[in-house]
Order: structure tokens, then C-alpha cells, then sequence
């Protein structure tokens, strides 16, 4: 089951960038959090709307579409964003980087 | 190529796993906070100051040596097959002002971020594409540095 946030991100996605197709998923137990813990997420958004944007532009429009998430629960965001005809030529996403524990290390707010 | 990283990023992880990591609470979380203060570690200008200060500069958690998040271990993998090794790397866990102050510097949310140049450039996903498409060999070449898989590239040739 998918759990509000991840709702919430596909909602605003959909509405922002009209995907052909939207893919949205809780990486957030591969990075030590627990079940349902919606931190870490990864999504691949296939849009028309990238066309003629450098990968920079484009994740910025992600950004931009999550910018309250962002400020907020949401800790990581890990982004593929391609045009129709790239997915098309191209249907995987890169491998993930495997989780390091990073949030473990973190000092203690002062 | 992507065996490659998988590999590399095995070696990245096993590397922290054999370090005694204190555990900590998780309670730090990324949200918009304070800005950086006018002179603090965080400001406009002291960022200013750190992303000029060499032409590979790079924000992450944990340091080169000790990576401690899997997407800033990434960065440093992927510099590390280009050759890249004489980079400056700013661990922002060690300094929260800098941290907030990053991400209000590049209008960027998520660490690690990567600046090539005083420009910047994206974060590990953006690396990531550019080193798989060839971009990287060619903005690292604009720097001036060679991407040691050329090299790589022209001993296969010989064989």
C-alpha cells in the first residue's frame, strides 16, 4: 500500500509534469528507517515536458513540484527524468546506490 | 558500466561498515532552518569562497576516505574511476550552518552536491548520468584534468 506521502508526490507530479508515466517509490526501509518511515524516495518521471532541458533544469522542475515535501519530511529524493522518446529507447533506471547509514550519523541537533 | 559501479560501490560501503559508527539519534532532518547567518560557515559568501576554491569541489556526508550516505559514496566512486582524486570535500554533517547554507547557495535541496568550475553542476543522480554519457570526460577535460578512463580506453585499444 502506498502511504500519503508517496500519494502526495504522485499527486503533485502528475499535476506539475503531466507524466506518460510516473513511477514512485519508498526507498526509505533500504536506508535503516522503518516500515512506512516515507523518507527516502525515488522516483522516474517520464514527461514531455523535459524535452529541450539539461538534466539540471529538468530535476529542478522535480524540485520545484515537491518543494514543500522537500522542506519537510522528505529527506532524499533520488530522480530519473527522461522525455517519452528517451524512456522509450531506455525503459530501466540506473542502479541505486546501496544505503550507508547516513542519517545514523548524524550529531544530535545542539 | 553499471557492473562497475555496483562493484565500486560495494567497496564504498564495505569501507564504512568496518568503522565502529556511534549510533545517533536520526533526529537532524533536512528542513529549511535558519539562514546561514552574514559571515557564518553557512553564508552566501563563505560558500562563495569554498565552491572557487578549487575546480572539483564537493558537499557530502561522511568525507572521501569515509563516505557515510550511499549517494555521496557514489560521487566520490565516480570521481574516484575517473582518476579524479585531488578534489575539495565538505563533510556538511560536521557543520549544520554550512549544511543549510549549501542548499540556499545552489537552490538545491539534498546533499551531496557537486561544483565543477564554481558552477553547479547536480547531485549524484546528475554525476551519474554525466559520467555514463561521456559529459563528464568532457567538462573535466574543459578543467583541465584528464579522465583517467581514457587512458583506460586507449589500453584496450592496444590489445
Amino acid at each position: 500500500a502506498e502511504g500519503p506521502l508517496a500519494r502526495t508526490i504522485r499527486t503533485k507530479l502528475t499535476a506539475a509534469l503531466q507524466p506518460s508515466h510516473l513511477q514512485v517509490l519508498d526507498d526509505s526501509p533500504r536506508h535503516g528507517g522503518p516500515p512506512g518511515a516515507e523518507s527516502h524516495f525515488s522516483v522516474v518521471v517520464v514527461s514531455g515536458r523535459f524535452a529541450g532541458l539539461s538534466p539540471l533544469q529538468r530535476h529542478r522542475l522535480v524540485h520545484a513540484a515537491l518543494s514543500a515535501e522537500l522542506a519537510g519530511p522528505l529527506h532524499a529524493l533520488a530522480i530519473v527524468a527522461r522525455t517519452p522518446q528517451q524512456w522509450e529507447s531506455d525503459p530501466r533506471a540506473p542502479p541505486r546506490p546501496p544505503c550507508m547509514g547516513g542519517s545514523k550519523h548524524e550529531r544530535d541537533a545542539a | 558500466m553499471n557492473g562497475v559501479l555496483r562493484a565500486a560501490w560495494r567497496v564504498g560501503a564495505a569501507s564504512a561498515r568496518g568503522r565502529a559508527g556511534r549510533a545517533l539519534s536520526q533526529a537532524a532532518s533536512e528542513s529549511g532552518g535558519a539562514e546561514g547567518g552574514g559571515g557564518g560557515s553557512g553564508s552566501r559568501e563563505a560558500v562563495e569562497r569554498l565552491v572557487r576554491a578549487h575546480p572539483v569541489v564537493v558537499f557530502m556526508k561522511g568525507s572521501p576516505e569515509q563516505p557515510l550516505c550511499g549517494f555521496s559514496n557514489a560521487v566520490v566512486q565516480i570521481l574516484r574511476l575517473h582518476g579524479v582524486e585531488d578534489y575539495r570535500a565538505h563533510d556538511v554533517l560536521q557543520d549544520p550552518d554550512l549544511r543549510q547554507g549549501i542548499k540556499n547557495y545552489s537552490n538545491w535541496p539534498t546533499i551531496p552536491q557537486v561544483y565543477l568550475n564554481g558552477e553547479f553542476v547536480g547531485g549524484c543522480d546528475i554525476l551519474l548520468q554525466m559520467h555514463q554519457n561521456g559529459d563528464l570526460v568532457e567538462e573535466l577535460k574543459k578543467l583541465g584534468i584528464r579522465s583517467a578512463l581514457l587512458d583506460a580506453e586507449k589500453d584496450q585499444d592496444k590489445k
